[in-house]
């Protein structure tokens, strides 16, 4: 799976969160910072993992979610880690 | 206790009501004599596993609500759109549909009172608003995820406990109006409503604030409605519009309604320096408890002694008695009985406008002050639905050996209940809730003076 297809797929998660501003999804990339760039609101970080694992077929360990951080490039990077070891 | 302090005045009201568009709708739909009970559908699907089937509901669409489904688990509402955007997208996020009302009733009452928002936001601002249930469908779907389907508890969403805890309502008011002063829920059954007004009174009274939004609510359940009906205590076999029918004969269980009532509580001085419209003044509360070790037969005595307290001190000469009037058949006539004793036979009305929406439980208390101060305002009785015929018969309780209430049978006391609205003068209004495990309270309003 490539990134970018990664990215969108978490843009159309991003979409069905309305504490986000819409307005700020149209230029997300792999730098984009949930909390500093989008503000979602940080009760919200645990449905949007908790959607990637569903939309990507993945279960996160708990200690990743523990540990990841708030950019873009952070949950791709546990998306595709998880796979890996799928 | 004679409590002495500050007088305390309603000067907002807002909610949700069942079958209605607004607190204008309500106003217009009660005093026209109409029934808001109907046929539930979420009843109706359950088959005979359900016995009743009538309630004074709120659907989300009548709100102007529409839910958005979790993707993660089934038939769950994830969060809540206000097709009106009236509520930011960030404080429904953490509301079940109760709180919502809540937050709703909440604006409209603030924007009756006309309280400014440096008054709001400050610290002598309150905000005490109860329920009597919890918020059973977000705990219902992340309770089957976890212990059910053996999902993890991520994916139940991390809005649970904001959604579902006791002062939720109280809360996401708080939240939404940011005010400083304090924020609290008082629970007591079906005497909630009532018993979170109560409180903010007194929170008033005694100096500690010097506004409060106050009231109480029951968000749409399901599961609310089948535990009472478990109990074999909910209406049946009538149609809707005649199912609540306090002190008739027939009668055989109250209608499990929903809503919501918010009234805004302000320093008497204070209002009237700001010129706000008075809707009422609050001359006195109180609440006990029966003392008889009973969860939920009623008692005489205890309902004599909520008396007793209200009028130490005061001048209680109510032209109407606000009941709780569920529609039981043990509750309406020891209700009627201990009333009788206090206030005699004639001079003034018994209102039940439960017999028009239902028992709304946590919220029967607020919503039933809101509809008393509406009789105010109108200078009119609500109408008795269905009360028909009074029992011609002495009740068990008048029967036995030690009884020292009224003599006469409930028909005996007919002229006091009437089926029809009545116009008359009314300066004073007295409301009483009871609950489960035997509390009971009781507020006393005037018009202003």
């Amino acid at each position: 799976m490539e990134r970018q297809e990664i990215i969108d797929g978490l843009v159309d998660i991003l979409k069905t969160v309305r504490t986000i501003d819409q307005s700020k999804l149209e230029n997300v990339t792999e730098e984009t910072d949930f909390i500093a760039d989008l503000n979602t609101p940080s009760t919200e970080m645990i449905n949007i993992a908790a959607k990637a694992e569903q939309k990507f077929g993945v279960e996160f360990e708990d200690d990743d979610i523990d540990d990841l951080g708030s950019k873009v490039k952070d949950i791709v990077d546990l998306i595709l880690r998880t796979k890996d070891r799928a | 206790m004679v409590t002495t302090g500050r007088k305390v005045a309603i000067v907002g009201m807002g909610g949700a009501f069942p079958d209605c568009r607004d607190l204008d709708d309500f106003n217009r739909k009660l005093f026209s004599g109409e029934s808001l009970i109907r046929e539930w559908d979420q009843a109706l699907a359950h088959g005979k596993n359900i016995r009743s089937t009538v309630s004074g509901f709120i659907t989300e669409a009548e709100m102007h609500l529409e839910p958005v489904y979790s993707t993660l688990a089934a038939d769950y509402p994830e969060t809540y759109i206000d097709l009106l955007g009236r509520i930011p997208d960030t404080n429904l996020s953490t509301a079940d549909i109760g709180s919502i009302w809540s937050m709703l009733g909440a604006q409209d009452a603030l924007k009756m009172a006309g309280w400014t928002a440096e008054e709001t936001r400050s610290e002598q601002t309150g905000v005490v608003i109860g329920s009597g249930g919890a918020g059973h469908i977000i705990l219902r779907t992340a309770w089957h995820n976890f212990f059910e389907l053996k999902r993890k508890t991520r994916l139940a969403g991390s809005h649970t406990v904001d959604r579902t805890m006791v002062y939720r309502d109280a809360a996401n008011v708080s939240c939404l109006i940011r005010n400083q002063g304090v924020c609290e829920a008082i629970g007591s059954a079906c005497a909630t409503g009532l018993g979170n007004i109560g409180y903010a009174y007194r929170l008033i009274k005694f100096g500690l604030q010097d506004r409060v939004i106050a009231g109480g609510v029951e968000g749409t359940s399901l599961e609310t409605f089948i535990g009472f009906d478990a109990m074999q205590v909910l209406s049946k076999g009538f149609s809707a519009a005649e199912s609540s029918r306090p002190f008739d004969t027939s009668r055989n269980g109250f209608v499990c309604s929903f809503g919501c009532g918010i009234v805004a509580l302000e320093e008497y001085e204070l209002a009237k320096a700001r010129g706000a419209k008075i809707l009422a003044v609050i001359d006195n509360y109180h609440n006990n408890s029966d003392g008889s070790g009973n969860m939920f037969f009623p008692s005489f005595s205890g309902q004599k002694r909520l008396w007793k307290g209200l009028m130490d001190g005061h001048e209680i000469r109510p032209d109407v008695v606000k009941v709780h009037g569920t529609s039981t058949p043990v509750g309406d006539a020891i209700e009627l009985l201990s009333v009788v004793d206090v206030m005699g036979e004639e001079g003034y009305h018994i209102s039940a406008p439960k017999s028009q929406f239902g028992h709304m439980l946590g919220a029967a208390g607020a919503v039933e002050l809101i509809a008393s101060v509406l009789m105010l305002q109108n200078q009119e009785v609500l109408p008795c639905l269905n009360s028909v015929q009074l029992n011609p018969e002495l009740e068990n309780i008048q029967k036995s050996a030690d009884w020292n209430g009224p003599e006469k049978p409930l028909a005996g006391y007919r002229e006091l209940i009437s089926q029809e609205a009545v116009k008359k003068e009314i300066n004073q209004i007295v409301c009483l809730n009871y609950g489960f495990g035997g509390t009971n309270s009781a507020m006393s309003i005037s018009r202003e003076d």
